[in-house]
Formats: C-alpha cells, sequence, structure tokens
C-alpha cells in the first residue's frame, strides 16, 4: 500500500539515504532497526515529507509521485491518509488531550465538533488517557503525553502510522505503557510503520523487520526470520549486541 | 514649603491630571494597539519568508529603530505638510507612535514566535493543518505568552515616551505641566509633579501586567506549564 524507491538523502556532504527502497502492505507492522545515525528516522521524515527527498518515488494507494518534486498539496493529501508519532511526543502545549486529539478532525477534516469529540474520547479511551481528556500536556507524564500523541495520530483513521522511535524519550517503565498500546492497535489490524529501539517489541509484534545502516537497507526479513536466522554478519553483531544473545 | 508653593500643587494636579488621561492614555492605547498590529506583520512577513514584503520588513525596521523617535515626530508632523500631507497633532503622534513601537515589537514577537518549539510546527502540519492555521491556532496562541512581559515593557515605555507629543503641540500631560511651570515659576514643583503622574500610570500598568501574568496559563518554550491555577488544580487533584 505504501512503497517508497530509490530514496536519496544527505544534509550538505553528509548521505544519510543511499537508495532505499522500502514498503509496507496493508495491515502489517515493519519495525524498522539500526543503530543510531543509520537513516532511520530521516527515512521516516522523508515519507511523511517533514524532509524533502534529493530523489525517490513514493507509491501510496492510488498516489504516485516524484518525492523530490512534489507540491504542498500533493503533500497534503499524503498526510490526510498518515498518522505520525514523534519521539518526543509535540503534543500542541496550548490544548488540552481532548482538543489535541480533535485538531486534526475539526480543523484539517471539517468534522463536526460534537462527532469530533465523540470520536475523539472513543480514542483516548483506547488508549487508556480518557480520565485526562481535560490536561494540558505540560499536566502529563511523557508515557501520558505519548499515550494522547498515538490517540491524535489514529483520530482520522489513516491508513498508515508511522512511528518515530516512541519510547526513546521515555524511562523503561513508562514505555511498558506505550508499547502496550501500539501491540493493542497492531492486533486490531492497523498498518504500522515503527522505527525503533525495543528489540522485543520488533520481535514479538512486528510482522516484518528491516535493519538499516549507513543509509542502506543492510537486511530484511520476516521477524521471526530475522530474529532467528540472522543472515547477514552485521546483523548478526548487532543483535548480539543489543539482545547479548544470537 | 511655602503656602504658594501647596496651593500650586493642589490646583495644578488635576489639570495636569486630566490630559494625562484624556490625551496620554488614549494616545498610549491607540498606538500600541496598531503598532501591534503592525508588529504582527512585519514578524509574520519575516518568519513566512515572502519575499518582497520581507526584504520591506527589514528596510522598515532598520528606519524606525536607528533613527530618533522625536525626529520621526517632526518628519511625520513638521516635514510631511511640505508633501502636502498635513496632519492634525494627535493624528500624527498617534501615526508615529504606532510605527516606531510596530519596528520594535516586531521583533519581540518574531523572536516569541521562535521560541516555540519546531516540534510543535511539525505536528500541526502532520494532523494536516496548513500554514496559516498552524500559526493561528497552534503557533501564536503559544508565542503570545512569551511576548507578553517584553510587550508590556514596551506598553510602559510607550506611556512616557508620548511626553515627547509635547514638542509637536500635543496638548498632553507635559505640556500641561510646562505651561503650567511657565506661568507660575515653579518648574521643579510642576515638572516632580508630571512625573509623579507618569509614575502612577506605570504603576497600575506594572499591577496589571503582574495580575495578568497569573491568569495567563504561562507556557514556557521548552513546555514547562507555570500557572497560578494550574497548580491550585493539580493541588485539588491530590486532595
Amino acid at each position: 500500500m505504501l512503497e517508497v524507491k530509490n530514496v536519496y538523502k544527505s544534509f550538505g556532504n553528509n548521505h544519510v539515504l543511499k537508495g532505499i527502497d522500502f514498503k509496507v502492505n496493508k495491515g502489517e507492522v515493519v519495525a524498522v532497526l539500526g543503530p543510531s545515525g543509520s537513516g532511520k528516522t530521516t527515512l521516516l521524515r522523508c515519507i511523511s515529507f517533514l524532509e524533502r527527498a534529493d530523489s525517490g518515488t513514493i507509491d501510496f494507494d492510488e498516489f504516485h509521485y516524484d518525492m523530490a518534486d512534489i507540491s504542498k498539496k500533493e503533500i497534503h493529501t499524503l498526510r490526510m491518509e498518515m498518522g505520525f508519532v514523534f519521539q518526543n511526543f509535540n503534543l500542541f502545549a496550548n490544548k488540552t488531550a481532548l482538543a489535541n486529539v480533535m485538531e486534526g478532525l475539526v480543523t484539517a477534516r471539517h468534522v463536526t465538533k460534537a462527532d469530533a469529540e465523540k470520536r475523539a474520547h472513543e480514542m483516548l479511551k483506547k488508549v487508556g488517557m480518557e480520565d485526562r481528556a481535560g490536561y494540558f500536556p505540560a499536566q502529563l507524564s511523557g508515557g501520558q503525553q505519548q499515550r494522547v500523541a498515538i490517540a491524535r495520530a489514529i483520530a482520522s483513521n489513516p491508513r498508515v502510522v508511522l512511528f518515530d522511535e516512541p519510547t526513546s524519550a521515555l524511562d523503561p517503565e513508562l514505555t511498558g505503557e506505550v508499547l502496550t498500546v501500539m501491540k493493542n492497535l497492531a492486533e486490531e489490524g492497523t498498518t504500522m510503520v515503527v522505527v525503533t529501539h525495543e528489540m522485543k517489541f520488533a520481535e514479538n509484534v512486528a510482522n516484518r523487520v528491516v535493519f538499516m545502516e549507513g543509509g542502506n537497507i543492510v537486511e530484511e526479513n520476516t521477524a521471526k526470520e530475522f530474529f532467528l536466522h540472522p543472515q547477514k554478519e552485521r546483523t548478526r553483531q548487532f543483535l548480539q549486541k543489543t539482545t547479548g544473545e544470537v | 514649603m511655602s503656602e504658594r508653593v501647596v496651593q500650586i500643587i493642589s490646583q495644578s494636579f488635576f489639570q495636569i491630571l486630566i490630559p494625562g488621561i484624556k490625551v496620554t492614555i488614549p494616545l498610549t492605547i491607540i498606538s500600541f494597539a496598531l503598532g501591534l498590529l503592525i508588529a504582527l506583520f512585519l514578524a509574520l512577513v519575516q518568519i513566512a519568508n515572502v519575499p518582497v514584503l520581507k526584504q520591506f520588513a527589514l528596510v522598515y525596521i532598520w528606519f524606525f529603530r536607528g533613527t530618533p523617535l522625536l525626529v520621526q515626530l517632526f518628519i511625520v508632523f513638521f516635514g510631511l505638510p511640505s508633501l502636502g500631507i498635513v496632519l492634525d497633532a494627535f493624528p500624527a503622534a498617534v501615526i508615529t507612535f504606532a510605527l516606531n513601537s510596530g519596528a520594535y515589537n516586531a521583533e519581540t514577537l518574531r523572536s516569541a514566535i521562535l521560541a516555540v518549539p519546531k516540534g510543535q510546527t511539525e505536528a500541526a502540519e502532520l494532523v494536516g493543518l496548513t500554514y496559516g492555521q498552524t500559526m493561528r491556532r497552534i503557533i501564536l496562541p503559544q508565542a503570545f505568552p512569551i511576548a507578553f512581559p517584553p510587550l508590556f515593557n514596551s506598553l510602559i515605555g510607550m506611556v512616557k515616551d508620548t511626553s515627547l507629543a509635547s514638542s509637536i503641540t500635543v496638548i498632553e500631560l507635559f505640556t500641561k505641566a510646562q505651561q503650567i511651570a511657565a506661568r507660575t515659576f515653579e518648574p521643579f514643583v510642576l515638572y516632580l509633579e508630571a512625573a509623579a503622574i507618569y509614575l502612577i500610570f506605570c504603576t497600575v500598568l506594572t499591577l496589571l501586567q503582574k495580575w495578568l501574568e497569573k491568569k495567563m496559563v504561562y507556557r514556557t518554550p521548552d513546555n514547562q506549564m507555570v500557572s497560578a491555577e494550574a497548580e491550585g488544580a493539580d493541588a485539588k487533584e491530590e486532595k
């Protein structure tokens, strides 16, 4: 349903993505793993057009665009079908949890206030944040903020939800509550791309794993195969270091 | 203090205070409000990087910050008539103060807008908001509390700057004090009185600022909310 091909991106002389081909099928959960600086986050940001790729193409269901030559309007069309969860939440600081979830529905999609509010309450309930609907982000813990951010991302029922290291800014205790929410979403059949350092999550929840390093995809496999029988030496090294076992 | 001086003080106090209330205060409020609109425009065209308008903003700010307010007043009131533009003293003062404060406040607003974390814009765009919606609904509401204290600074500054309008024949607080001083030959007392009235105005504004800041849910750039009300709400929650 979502496929990018031959994506190149560099910042000055720093070549971050060197011809990435990446694809997600409907209902699939893809975990993107790799060491820091491997280009995982940049890939996600290029897919959502927070960064403009130097070259590459995107096929997203009925949409087909050149990633380097795409209009603002076309970007907007694509984004209306995507959800995005940031590493550091980025909840609107001037809005309550409920208003955060409603914003994209009311302002961007012209859903009536009453319908949006109903939907937002449902979404907050889904992430276990219903009792904090009236709270401002600064009054919530990191884990709570991220759960609201997930509610915001899924409120418009997007075709794919992109997660950019959703638990990296959280302490281990709060990580659990966010991963549980994500696992539930995955079980409901939400199409997800998750850039993460959570090996257990990748192993247990993801269908497919993509391993990146140095701007390239080193290895790609079903989650089970990836963890049981890594093909490449570099992947084995990475798994050994991150999980302490192979 | 002689009886005569006491009498002059008591008589002149209201004579000075009245133009203060009738002229100085409206002059300040109207000029500041117009200046704020100019400032918002100048800040936004710079941040949105609008060609031509951005360059215009830079030149504008360069000019109005780089020349004395008194000289600007003279240009507008005494200079423009030679181009056929004749303005009454009060509107000339309003225009000059608005243009001048617009330049300074543009920088205040620009820095406040830039102080809102970039992630807020990214998140807004990704939920589908347009640039204008993002500014209006997400960024400006967060920039305003950041800009509030320096804007108030500029407002208090303007209260005192309006005394310059006396030099272009606006009969305001200080003009009145000058007139009475010339008549009574008591400049020291009269100017102290004028100073005292300005001080009263500014004290009221200072108290107003404190009160408004407490009312405002104030969010610093790193997203920490400091608000008396919010803290109160938390305390209630704990009980």
